[in-house]
């Protein structure tokens, strides 16, 4: 066992280092479109990032993949173009409306739809989420139609300049949204006593119950919280991707690839895991056409499955070799 | 054919789970035809022997070879393959199944049809079906749960469903079986039952290493006792030499005793 | 499942062969009483769904020995059956002499070996590790089928296929694909049930039930596991390569997530490891979708507004899916066994009852 984590230490080691000599060769190449590669990749990998979390979040607390995860931040993308392009509330005002509202939603399916599934099997609930998206999505394309729309920035303003490459100024709305985000979450799991019941639950089930966590509170927190990581998401990347009804299943998927990367159900993971392939589509994508930069999360995600299955930073308790 | 008399050979098995030993250089033998029975306190390490022995874990140093062959290393359906079966200590019948199908399962180590020729109804197929249902009906005249075949294993009465167990593993015409407390929960006069069916089939050539807990059905049946306690084996010898042991009286039966 | 012990029996034969018989007998009359009546309800063209829903049952059904026996879910059975379909359609159309039959078994053999190297590394793993690696190879082939236009045809993908012949005769319209597609679909079910029945579906069943105990009973439980994965593959690969020669083109669209979503949906709304829980989804799932969109012609006085309401289809279809798996967890298949245990027992008490009485 002893060799093992030693052989697993050096794998993760040889993959950062792998991908340190990636990022300054692309930066040594290409100069200063490599840095905008770089920083293009961390925007969208932050938001990857956040996803993941998400799933993470369902992930350890009830086992189940939660496949409407990219509808929520489809939500957030559709509703801020509502509230801020067309009702012309300020940014702020309409950011705190749609996350409540997206939050709200993803609580009260948790309670209808996920909560009366308590004792069936994983792969029904997972119909059910399934079910959920397919439901979510025919709800957005009935309300704002097939066309992708086009969300105010955060911030007017041109291209910010740093070191040759330029960058939007909502890239760094949606890097400071993200660490804001990131830190709620750690806070959140190890400083508060629900947090650090819930962390003790998905550890150990039998737990759940000395810990005074129950799994019913323990399923609705993770629901309200991958809800609103998800919509905040949605709308901090919403003016850079053009939002439509049928977003959500794309970015479902590559954050769903960034957490099963960093490790299914470990949030540092999901930030390694979802920054990492970020910048990977990127690089991807300026050096090979781009149809194939979609395929760069799922080789990713196959090739971390048959290396170490339990993804960059998690934990090898559950998996048999 | 193998001619040498030991069958089981357990030479210095260790098993550690981090820093705590469960089993600390175990050594012995079992020879062609005997019933050895394995006993000891609770914790004893007596089952994560039999995992080990069976391929469910592997030990951390040690040897273990049946009829000469190292089984180390290998898979657990390639140990039973080779002749070694088990018994659990918590039953564990196949759900949804009946007894004679249950049965039929055991017979799995001495078939070979595959998908193809299974799903095809090939010839080969068919007669190897035939063979098995018979293999299977057989050993369940021999447990005495021929009248039973048809019904689902797990409706059975707990006592039956020891005996289809035991029955199950038969099936694979096995050279030796590892019962894993194969009395507990039966009542006096299963126990008797259980005591001559497994002198007759010692008579008839199997070889058993048990693991017991009723001491009578120990001292009763068994050629030689292996005495474990802490994970090392404390005494061994004639069930007459290990109940006089006074390390044996000190670590167990003294217990009991009390 | 049959908790009595004793063994039942339908027509003569043991029972699943019986089902299997009354299941035959009633695909073989659909056609004879199921002709689209213009003006009336039942206007939907069923033997045309039916072709569509066979060549998903070929997926469905293996999908569900592996979903069923191996306790494993596959989120990528898309790709083995696009896999089968671009294979076949991709060597029938570029080399005009290949048999279209050959064309067919290519992309069985095709999808099995892509599914082998895909499920013995994987399938080592405990968990739902399948579902995330699978998901990931139905990505990739997507991708694939649509950036590898040399190969594939790119977005527009590859038309006229031809249809399917084996010595001379063209499986051409959608009657005789009709027959074809079914009388595969019953052979699959015939070796379905023989292998649930043989030394190997004991394996498997004693496998699903307890796997140390399997294991223990000299059950190769791991190679079992990727045996059965490989058989789902194959199957699926047979059901693409049969939908590319019924539908004739094929492009991208068709093989995405939505159709592995699909695949294990059926599976499940059908009742997964009951061997006619796959055939119930199929036929369910494939039906809900016409149904659905006919429903405002059938339902007087519905509201002009819903009737035009585009997507109210998919809506209802998402939440009649989270509903079912709700209310009938262990699928359909289970449901109509028990409702039809309850209604036995139900006529049994009235027939004691109207007994009691005529001795009173």
């Amino acid at each position: 066992m002893v060799g093992r984590d030693a052989d697993n230490r050096i794998l993760v080691g040889g993959a950062a280092a792998a991908f340190c000599v990636l990022i300054v060769a692309t930066l040594v190449v290409k100069g200063s479109t490599g840095l905008q590669w770089i920083m293009s990749g961390m925007t969208v990998g932050s938001i990857y990032a956040l996803i993941a979390m998400g799933f993470s979040v369902i992930y350890s607390s009830t086992h189940v993949i939660n496949f409407a995860q990219g509808e929520f931040s489809m939500l957030g993308g559709v509703l801020m173009f509502s509230l801020v392009t067309r009702g012309h509330l300020p940014t702020w005002l309409g950011f705190i409306i749609a996350v409540l509202i997206v939050t709200a939603i993803g609580a009260g399916l948790e309670r209808v739809a996920i909560r009366p599934m308590r004792n069936h099997s994983v792969i029904s609930v997972i119909i059910v989420t399934i079910g959920l998206a397919i439901a979510l999505r025919a709800t957005a394309k009935w309300i704002w139609g097939t066309d992708p729309v086009r969300v105010t920035a955060f911030s007017s303003g041109t291209r910010v300049k740093i070191l040759g490459a330029y960058l939007p100024p909502q890239s760094f709305w949606v890097f400071g949204f993200a660490a804001v985000a990131v830190v709620l979450v750690f806070l959140f799991f190890n400083r508060t006593l629900l947090g650090k019941g819930m962390r003790a639950a998905a550890m150990n089930p039998d737990a759940a119950s000395l810990v005074g966590v129950s799994s019913s509170t323990s399923s609705l927190v993770a629901w309200t919280i991958a809800a609103a990581l998800g919509s905040a998401a949605g709308i901090v990347i919403a003016p850079i991707i053009l939002p439509s009804f049928s977003s959500g299943a794309m970015l479902g998927l590559k954050g769903f690839s960034a957490a099963v990367v960093g490790g299914l159900g470990s949030a540092p993971g999901a930030v390694v895991g979802g920054l990492v392939l970020g910048v990977l589509e990127t690089i991807t994508a300026g050096v090979l056409p781009t149809g194939y930069k979609d395929a760069i999360a799922f080789l990713l995600l196959i090739l971390v499955l048959l290396v170490r299955p339990q993804g960059l930073l998690g934990r090898a308790e559950d998996v048999k070799v | 054919m193998n001619d040498d008399p030991v069958l089981l050979d357990i030479d210095g098995v260790t098993k550690r789970f981090g820093g705590l030993a469960a089993l600390k250089d175990v050594s012995f033998t079992v020879s062609r035809g005997e019933i050895k029975a394995l006993i000891g306190p609770n914790g004893a390490g007596k089952t994560t022997l039999f995992d080990v022995l069976t391929g469910i874990l592997r030990p951390t140093t040690g040897r273990v070879a049946l009829k000469g062959e190292i089984v180390l290393g290998l898979r657990p359906d390639q140990i039973t393959d080779l002749g070694m079966i088990r018994t659990f200590q918590t039953i564990q019948l196949f759900e949804g199944m009946t007894v004679l199908e249950n049965a039929m399962v055991g017979c799995h180590s001495r078939t070979s049809a595959g998908f193809v020729s299974c799903g095809f109804l090939m010839p080969w197929a068919l007669g190897e079906e035939k063979l098995i249902r018979r293999e299977a009906t057989r050993t369940l005249e021999e447990v005495g749960l021929e009248t039973r075949a048809s019904e689902i294993g797990t409706n059975l009465p707990y006592g039956q469903q020891r005996m289809l167990e035991l029955a199950r593993a038969l099936a694979s015409q096995p050279d030796i079986l590892l019962l894993d407390e194969p009395a507990a929960g039966l009542n006096q006069y299963e126990t008797g039952e259980l005591s001559g069916l497994l002198t007759r089939l010692r008579d008839k050539g199997l070889t058993i290493l048990i693991v017991e807990h009723d001491m009578g059905l120990v001292m009763d049946i068994s050629d030689e006792v292996v005495v474990l306690d802490y994970g090392e084996v404390i005494a061994r010898g004639t069930p007459e030499v290990v109940q006089n042991d006074p390390r044996v009286i000190e670590a167990y039966l003294g217990i009991e005793a009390e | 499942m049959d908790r009595s012990g004793v063994k039942k029996r339908l027509l003569g034969l043991d029972r699943e062969y019986g089902i299997l018989l009354v299941i035959v007998a009633f695909i073989f009359t659909v056609p004879l009483w199921s002709r689209p009546i213009p003006g009336s309800v039942l206007h939907m063209d069923i033997v045309n769904i039916m072709c569509l829903a066979g060549t998903y049952a070929c997926a469905v059904l293996g999908l569900n020995l592996l979903v069923g026996y191996a306790g494993q879910i596959s989120l990528g059975h898309a790709a083995f059956f696009g896999i089968g379909a671009y294979t076949t359609a991709i060597l029938c159309t570029r080399l005009t002499w290949y048999p279209t039959w050959l064309g067919v078994l290519s992309g069985m053999v095709l999808a099995g070996v892509i599914g082998w190297l895909v499920g013995v590394p994987v399938l080592r793993l405990k968990g739902h590790y399948l579902a995330m690696a699978t998901l990931g190879l139905g990505e990739i082939a997507f991708i694939l089928f649509t950036q590898l236009k040399w190969l594939t045809g790119g977005t527009v993908g590859v038309l006229n296929i031809p249809p399917l012949s084996v010595f001379g005769f063209a499986f051409d319209s959608d009657l005789k694909f009709y027959y074809l597609v079914w009388a595969v679909v019953a052979l699959i079910l015939l070796f379905s049930v023989n292998l649930i029945r043989s030394r190997v579906g004991r394996g498997l069943r004693a496998l699903h039930s307890s796997e140390i105990a399997a294991d223990a009973m000299g059950v190769p439980t791991a190679h079992y596991k990727i045996r059965v994965f490989v058989l789902s593959t194959v199957l699926a690969g047979l059901g693409g390569a049969f939908f590319a020669h019924f539908q004739r083109y094929i492009n991208p669209e068709t093989f995405i997530l939505s159709l592995s979503i699909l695949f294990v949906t059926m599976v499940v709304v059908g009742g997964m490891g009951d061997i006619w829980g796959g055939l119930v989804g199929v036929i369910f799932l494939a039906f809900l979708p016409p149904v659905i969109q006919a429903l405002p012609e059938w339902i007087p006085g519905i509201p002009e507004g819903l009737t035009n309401f585009g997507n109210y289809q998919l809506i209802l279809y998402g939440i009649l899916l989270i509903v079912f798996m709700m209310f009938l967890p262990r699928g359909i298949a289970h449901g109509l066994e028990r409702g039809a245990a309850f209604t036995n027992r139900r006529y049994r008490l009235l027939a004691d009852h109207v007994k009691a009485r005529k001795y009173e």
